[in-house]
């Protein structure tokens, strides 16, 4: 439904978007993720016809968005970072004019308008000027007016940024109830909403493509490395060294430590599995194997550490594991603070 | 074309729900209204010294033309106040929409370029029209208490909504070239000035330089219109004009979306 070939953007000499590529298939939701400044909103411009891209092409629904605009424009609902209201108009009024505009024949205007009201839940405020809404509802009025001409292709550029978590959850549900119907490429750089609503994430940083996959893959396999959740009964002596001395641990890290049991955090080299090795060395210091178990990274953590990964040079990143392991575990520690801010959000 | 008339509609609201459009209106009716009285008052002047004249033995009674006299004059300085009052129209006609980022919802609407700036153009044209013809409340009077040349009236009317729609034009480029409508308020209205000074340069240039500019000037069109004569050289003139203005708001347009 949507192409996106080597797209590259370039304002002046800055580049926005560098030879980005992806597809997104009908029915699908597409996270587009990526820390402020990454190019998402330029390629999600890109995609709605705003703006010509400096090399690639981009198709929606079959139309070239540069070829053949107004085709493609007519099948694409957008809803920008700002929603764009005016001011002076009442909700219904503006609805109106997005109706006439976004080309809704005269006869089923009325009809349009009030199904899209509805479905964005903003059908209590429709006689409200815009510009007296609070954001919560200039978000939605601004989905109302995306839907408005029930397009296929539907491009949402960060739609719960300024939202409480009610209307946050609302918005999710909302979105999740389109898919199937309408194929939609959204925009955030929150992550639990990725993994909550899209069946597919494309990671970007600096205008580059970094991981593309489902959320469930990018988390089991994008992992930098294999860490293994370890408890120790060892009745008081640190377990760390002995840990550390298996063949194939790059990095032990504690977590806790309370009436001799310990916990780590073993860090393995990526493929070799250390779990036999880790238990026989147990074992054989006499102490008790309380838990065993692999640590699956959350999308915080690969997300970190894919774009953390991007700001080293790309000399350390084809470096030995040794060096792409400390990438890691900073980006891992960091990921702790990026979590817990994450889940508040949520 | 339905997509045009769309936003020619939504423009010619947009004045209504801010002051601006009363404003302009009031004002410029009250402005047009003070200087037909002053006319007026001359005009009785003259016509009275007229006729006293005749009485005097002075070759008789004259006639003066209220066309000529009266009407001619007000309409040419009614063209000096429309210079003044047509900024405060198209200063937002794009300055607006891209400061609240409406501009987005337009350029990706399925909307051709020439349909944006048509709807946009007929829309501060539209209001404009308007304008003019709450004027018309004073011209009205002659026509109850004398007999004026009623395709003089047009003609002159015709004129100014031409020159207008020409100021308009060249301020909805002025208007896309920046997010703030004070600035382009006044960027125009010094363009303006200065298409409004090439008449008195002609007087100080050489005959060859004077024909040029004079040709150049956007009022020296009107004068014509303001006697009642509709010549196709200033038709042609006023429509030129227009398609420029307009054609470098598309293409200043285009180049925004390519600067990004």
């Amino acid at each position: 439904m949507i192409e996106v070939q080597h797209l590259t953007k370039r304002y002046g000499q800055t580049t926005a978007v560098d030879d980005v590529s992806f597809s997104v298939a009908k029915g699908e939701i597409l996270g587009f993720l990526g820390p402020n400044g990454a190019g998402k909103t330029t390629t999600m411009r890109v995609l709605t016809g705003y703006m010509p891209a400096t090399h690639g092409k981009a198709t929606v629904a079959g139309y070239d968005v540069f070829e053949q605009p107004v085709e493609a424009k007519r099948r694409t609902g957008y809803l920008p970072e700002t929603p764009p209201l005016y001011p002076e108009m009442t909700v219904h009024e503006y609805l109106t004019f997005v109706a006439a505009i976004k080309g809704v024949p005269p006869a089923s205007r009325t009809r349009q308008v009030d199904t899209s009201m509805q479905t964005a839940r903003v059908t209590d405020v429709a006689y409200r000027r815009c510009g007296a809404l609070s954001k919560g509802y200039r978000q939605r009025v601004g989905l109302a007016q995306a839907l408005l001409h029930n397009p296929e292709v539907l491009i949402l550029d960060e739609p719960t940024a300024g939202l409480d978590p009610k209307q946050i959850i609302d918005t999710r549900e909302l979105i999740k109830s389109l898919a199937g119907d309408h194929t939609i490429v959204l925009s955030t750089h929150i992550l639990p909403e990725v993994a909550q609503t899209c069946q597919r994430v494309v990671i970007i940083n600096k205008g580059r493509v970094v991981a593309e996959d489902t959320p469930d893959n990018l988390t089991a396999s994008l992992a930098g490395v294999e860490a293994i959740y370890v408890q120790v009964d060892t009745g008081g002596g640190d377990a760390a060294p002995v840990l550390q001395g298996v063949t194939g641990v790059v990095r032990v890290v504690g977590t806790e430590a309370r009436d001799g049991r310990f916990s780590f955090e073993v860090h393995s080299e990526r493929g070799h599995d250390v779990r036999r090795d880790l238990v026989s060395a147990v074992v054989s210091q006499g102490w008790g194997l309380l838990e065993l178990r692999p640590v699956r990274l959350s999308l915080e953590e690969i997300f970190l550490q894919l774009t953390m990964e991007e700001s080293e040079s790309d000399a350390a990143r084809a470096a030995s594991s040794r060096d792409s392991d400390g990438v890691a575990s900073e980006a891992s520690s960091a990921a702790d603070s990026g979590a817990q801010g994450g889940n508040s959000d949520a | 074309m339905r997509n045009a008339l769309a936003i020619a509609r939504k423009e010619f609201r947009g004045y209504f729900t801010s002051p601006i459009a009363y404003a302009t209106i009031g004002l410029f009716a009250l402005i047009f209204g003070l200087m037909f009285v002053a006319f007026l008052r001359f005009f009785m002047e003259q016509s009275l010294r007229a006729g006293a004249g005749g009485q005097m033995g002075m070759g008789g009674p004259q006639t003066v033309n209220v066309n000529q006299m009266l009407i001619r004059p007000l309409l040419l300085q009614a063209s000096v106040v429309v210079l003044f009052v047509l900024p405060l129209l198209s200063m937002r006609t794009f300055a607006e929409e891209k400061r609240s980022g409406t501009m987005e919802l337009l350029l990706t609407s399925p909307l051709r370029d020439w349909e944006i700036i048509l709807g946009k153009f007929f829309g501060a044209a539209g209001l404009y029209a308007l304008m003019l013809a709450v004027t018309m409340l004073s011209v009205v009077w002659l026509f109850i208490y004398g007999n004026p040349e009623w395709r003089q009236v047009l003609a002159g009317y015709l004129g100014l909504l031409l020159l207008g729609s020409s100021f308009l034009s060249l301020g909805m480029f002025i208007s896309n070239l920046t997010q703030n409508q004070i600035v382009a308020c006044f960027i125009t209205f010094a363009v303006l000035l200065l298409l409004l000074l090439l008449n008195w340069v002609a007087e100080f240039a050489g005959p060859t330089m004077r024909e040029v500019l004079t040709t150049l000037s956007i009022t020296e069109h009107f004068d014509d219109f303001a006697k009642g004569v509709i010549d196709t050289r200033h038709l042609v003139y006023y429509a030129s004009f227009i398609f420029f203005g307009l054609f470098l708001t598309s293409r200043s347009l285009d180049a925004d979306r390519w600067r990004g």
